[in-house]
Parts: structure tokens; sequence; C-alpha cells
């Protein structure tokens, strides 16, 4: 199979600090998921994959030709980056579409295709409202529709989920599954596993700059077992909340912060499929953001580099 | 999904004032703008108290040294003296600092940065959204005070009017040069405004006070050129620095101006094209 990215010795030192070490890899077709704690050197990858750093050693190339200075090329990509940045006065829609007018489209496709980018990800009913009043989740989504808008051949995403609630987490998953089916590409990156897993078994490991695992999700999976994961609830009744979760014995322990419940789980897909049907269902008040800080993924991390 | 779509790529032509669509309404409708709007209201108030204060009924009219001027002079030293000399660079720095800063500060430059347009064209839609920017923010202020400030000692609008249309095209290409140079400044150093406020405000008036060749480093010194009006020489320290002006004339100032412009826009561009942007998480 064609690799959609390849880098060869590829390096990126900031000044004295090191943000990739000496990477080699391969992304197939398909869906890949780029794991990895924070500050591991997966933006730094992502940064250089979408051309915005150039590499100080090594190569890369992404379909097939390098992306430092080549424009050109972002014709076929579509990046969703991790950072919370817009241009607050503008409303979804004029945002979208202008960023599809400097792909070549002329105004009317801009629009219908920016309009249609929105509802793909479930934001048409606020589309013509201003990104500024936006929730982080509906920001979140809108990054997603301008970088889906184009139809790209490759989509890069980092961090696609983050602040998502689970509703919108899920919906985001299928899309991102969905556009995997359609003989497009998509790199995909996140510091949680269970989110990388629900969209690919194919995965590439990355911590302190190097590439310490690429295959699949399942070998990796097996070890993630024997850590906790831990979640971050933010909602409107968290104690109730924490009540219908130790119901059942999926939960290890529970901490209570302002507005929030941070859960341990021993088995994050019971208990992420449990928290899906409680939000849909509204019973116990709306829950507004759900985050996992990877401290549980370091741990597997280190247990992967022990000697 | 949205169904694939054939589109070529945008012309360098096309991306630019594809930017400039962009990035017009935000930058007319920023902070910025209002601060800076509020700077070019300074002059208009200044000329609507020299209107007031100048009516038959309070006054006999300004004189500088015992000489009374008119109107077409005093306008003309606004025009040099707040204009040309200050509101002028002081856009300048304000806006062609930021083109590209504000978009790194704000963390939205990977948005333009990733799509199929020269980075370079991205600078030039965002210079050109500063000039349009600047002389809707001039161009009302400028036309207030000629209408305030002509008529003082009898002088007429209409007489005076080529002087005000030669006027305006001073300040579009002091806009434009300025813009230009604070543009590359902007690209190229980390603290742009600070340096940006030394060149316009420290090195430019140090230079031009003194005679040789290093008045030939700034902006100011051929703008000089293209200006029309007669200075007047109120005071020993004026008559002085005359004696030292040598103002190149109105060609060489035109086409160094010219030449001043294109040239830091293109290393501008080149900065831009080939820098690296890390935006801080």
């Amino acid at each position: 199979m064609t690799a959609v990215v390849h880098a060869d010795h590829l390096s990126k030192w900031y000044g004295q600090v090191i943000g990739l070490n000496d990477v080699t890899l391969s992304v197939p077709a398909g869906v890949t998921g780029l794991l990895g704690p924070n500050g591991s050197g997966k933006s730094t990858f992502m940064k250089l994959v979408t051309g915005q750093l150039a590499p100080s050693t090594g190569t890369v190339t992404v379909l097939g030709e390098p992306i430092w200075r080549n424009p050109a090329l972002y014709q076929r990509l579509g990046f969703c980056p991790e950072q919370d940045a817009f241009y607050e006065r503008m409303t979804g829609l004029d945002w979208v579409s202008a960023l599809l007018r400097l792909n070549g489209f002329d105004e009317a496709r801009a629009l219908d295709r920016a309009r249609r980018a929105l509802e793909l990800v479930d934001l048409s009913d606020a589309s013509n409202k201003k990104i500024g009043a936006y929730s982080k989740g509906m920001r979140q989504r809108v990054k997603m529709a301008q970088a889906v808008a184009h139809d790209p051949e490759l989509l890069i995403l980092d961090e696609p989920l983050a602040g998502m609630d689970p509703i919108a987490r899920r919906r985001m998953i299928k899309l991102i599954k969905e556009w995997g089916i359609g003989g497009r590409s998509v790199m995909v990156s996140s510091h949680i596993l269970h989110e990388i897993e629900s969209m690919t078994p194919n995965i590439l490991l990355i911590n302190q700059g190097r590439l310490i695992a690429e295959g699949d999700i399942h070998q990796i999976r097996d070890l993630i077992d024997e850590h906790p994961h831990t979640v971050h609830i933010r909602a409107d009744h968290p104690r109730q909340l924490a009540r219908a979760f130790l119901a059942e014995d999926d939960v290890l322990s529970l901490k209570f912060e302002e507005q929030a419940v941070v859960v341990q789980t021993a088995r994050p897909d019971s208990f992420y499929a449990r928290l899906t049907s409680i939000a849909a269902s509204g019973e116990l008040g709306a829950i507004h953001e759900v985050t996992s800080p990877d401290d549980n993924l370091q741990a597997v991390f280190q247990y992967l580099v022990k000697p | 999904m949205i169904e694939q779509a054939q589109v070529g790529l945008p012309t360098p032509m096309a991306s630019t004032l594809r930017i400039v669509d962009l990035s017009l309404g935000q930058m007319l409708w920023s902070r910025r703008s209002v601060f800076l709007g509020l700077l070019v209201g300074g002059p208009v108030v200044l000329a609507l108290a020299i209107r007031v204060l100048t009516t038959p009924e309070l006054t006999s009219g300004i004189r500088v040294t015992g000489v009374q001027v008119d109107g077409a002079s005093l306008f003309g030293v606004m025009i040099w003296l707040l204009y040309i000399r200050f509101v002028v660079p002081v856009l300048g720095i304000f806006y062609g600092t930021a083109l590209i800063a504000d978009e790194v500060d704000d963390k939205t430059i990977t948005y333009l940065f990733t799509r199929p347009i020269p980075r370079d064209a991205v600078l030039m839609g965002k210079y050109l959204a500063y000039l349009i920017c600047t002389t809707l923010l001039v161009l009302p202020s400028v036309v207030l005070v000629y209408f305030f400030v002509i008529p003082v000692n009898g002088g007429h609008i209409g007489e005076a009017f080529p002087s005000l249309v030669v006027d305006l095209g001073v300040i579009a290409v002091g806009l434009a040069a300025y813009g230009s140079v604070f543009a590359l400044i902007g690209a190229r150093l980390r603290r742009p405004l600070v340096v940006g406020l030394v060149f316009a405000f420290g090195w430019e008036p140090a230079v031009l006070l003194f005679p040789g060749y290093l008045k030939r480093l700034t902006v100011g010194y051929y703008l000089q050129g293209l200006v029309p009006h007669t200075m007047p020489q109120d005071s020993t320290l004026s008559a002085w620095m005359q004696m030292f002006t040598d103002t190149p004339t109105l060609a060489a100032s035109l086409g160094s101006l010219v030449l001043l412009t294109l040239g830091s826009l293109w290393l501008a561009g080149r900065v831009v094209d080939r820098r690296e942007y890390v935006l801080e998480q």
C-alpha cells in the first residue's frame, strides 16, 4: 500500500531542545492514530507533516511530495490544528467559506460547500452565529468543518476531540471513520488511547520525540488494562453523575473538583459507553466537557520504554 | 460526506485579493483601528479649534513672526507636521508590524499557511488590506481638516483643491512606504513595535537634523521631496536646519520611495516564506 506520509530520519530541534528525534516511519492509507502524552513530539510531527516547520535533518513527504514550501500540496490536505484560535467576530459560515475561497472556490461554491461542511459536523443551526459565541465543542466542530470542506485526500487532525461532549465526540469519531473508508486517509493525534482505539487499530506511538511502536493497537491495549484510566467530566450535576457511576464496578475511584468529577476506571470501554448514554438521556443534567489527563498513558509509555 | 470537486489552484493575484477580503474586516473593526481612529481625529479637533478661534469676531488671524499665515499655508504645515511626520508613521508602525505578528499571536496563521496559496501572497494581501484600512481612516480626517483650515484668513476651498489632491497622494505614498518598511521589520524582528517606534521617532528625526548621507536611510527624507508646501521659517533652529536641507527632486523622491516600498515588500515576502512560525501551546 502506498504511504500517504513518509518520514526518513526526521529530526526537529528548537535551539537546544529536541522536538523529534530521528523518526523513520510510513503512514499507510486509511485512518492512522498518532498517540503520545503531552510533550511527546506529536505536535512537532504534525507541524512537520503540515509544512509549518522545516525538518532540521531528514525528510518528510506527504502524498509523495515534500511539504515544506510547497503550497500547492495543501489543495490535497485538510488540517484541523490543536489550538483554539479563530477569527472570533466572523460567523462559522463566513469563516469556513472564506477559507474555502483560499482553496480556489468561487464565492457561491464556497458558501455551498461551507454549508454542507457545517451540516456534516452538526453546526447548521449555529452557522450564522459568531464563532466568539460558540461553546468549546462547537469550536472544535467548526475547526473540523474547515478541514473537511474542500474534500481533501488526507485529513490531518491534531487532538480533534479535545473538550467535546460525549455525543459530539461520538459523531466526530463516526465522521473520521467514514472519511477513512471512502478512499481518503486520516492521520489523527491524541493522548488518549481509548479515543484512537475507537477510530482505528493502526497506531504510531511517540514518546520523548521518538517513535517507540507502530502497528496494531490491540497489543498496546492489553498493556493499558494494567493501568487505571482517568476521566475528567465537567457537568451541571457532578454528584448525581458520581452516584450513577458508582452503580457499576468499572469505577475504581472518584474525586470532586469545581463543577466536575474525576473518575478512575479500569474498563474505559464500558465506562465511556455508559457516559454517552447518560449524556444522551439528559436525566442527570448536561455534560459539558470530557477530558482525560495523560498520567495513565504516561505509565504505559514508561512501561514500553523500560529496558 | 462532501463530494470531490476539481478546482484549480488560485493564482497569486486571486490569493492576494482573497486575503484582502478576509483581512480587511478584521483590520477595520479591531481595537487598533478604534485607537488609531481617535489619533487621526486629533488634527480634526485642532483644525476645528483653529477655525473657531480665527473667526473675525475673535481675532484678526494667525501670525507667525509677525506675518499673517493664510489657510493654505497652515494646511500645509498641518499636513507635514501632523500627518506625514506623525500620523502616517504611527499608522505604519501599528498596522505594518502587526500584519503577520497579529495572526501569529492569535494563532490563526495556521489556517492561512495551510492553504494552497504562497505565503508571500498572505503578506501581500494583508499589506493591501492595511493600505485600504489606513486610507479609510486618514482620508476623512484630512478632508475635514482641509475644510476647516483653508477658509482661515479668507482662503478659498476651490482654489486650494489641487493641493489637497497632491497632499492625499503624498500621504498615500507615505502609508505605502512606511507600511512596507514596518512589514519587513514585523516579519524579521522579534520586538517589531519597539524597533518601529525607535526608527520613526528616534532615528528619522535625529538623522534628518544633520547634513550627510545618513538621511537617505529614512523614509521622511524622500517624502519631504514630495511635499508641495513651503515650510515656514519661524525660528532660528528651523532657519539653521533649512541651510542643511537638501531636498531630493520629485522624480528622485518618487523613484526612491517606489524602490523602497517594492524592495521592502519583496524582502518581507522572502522572510515570511522561509520562516518557521512556532506557535506556543
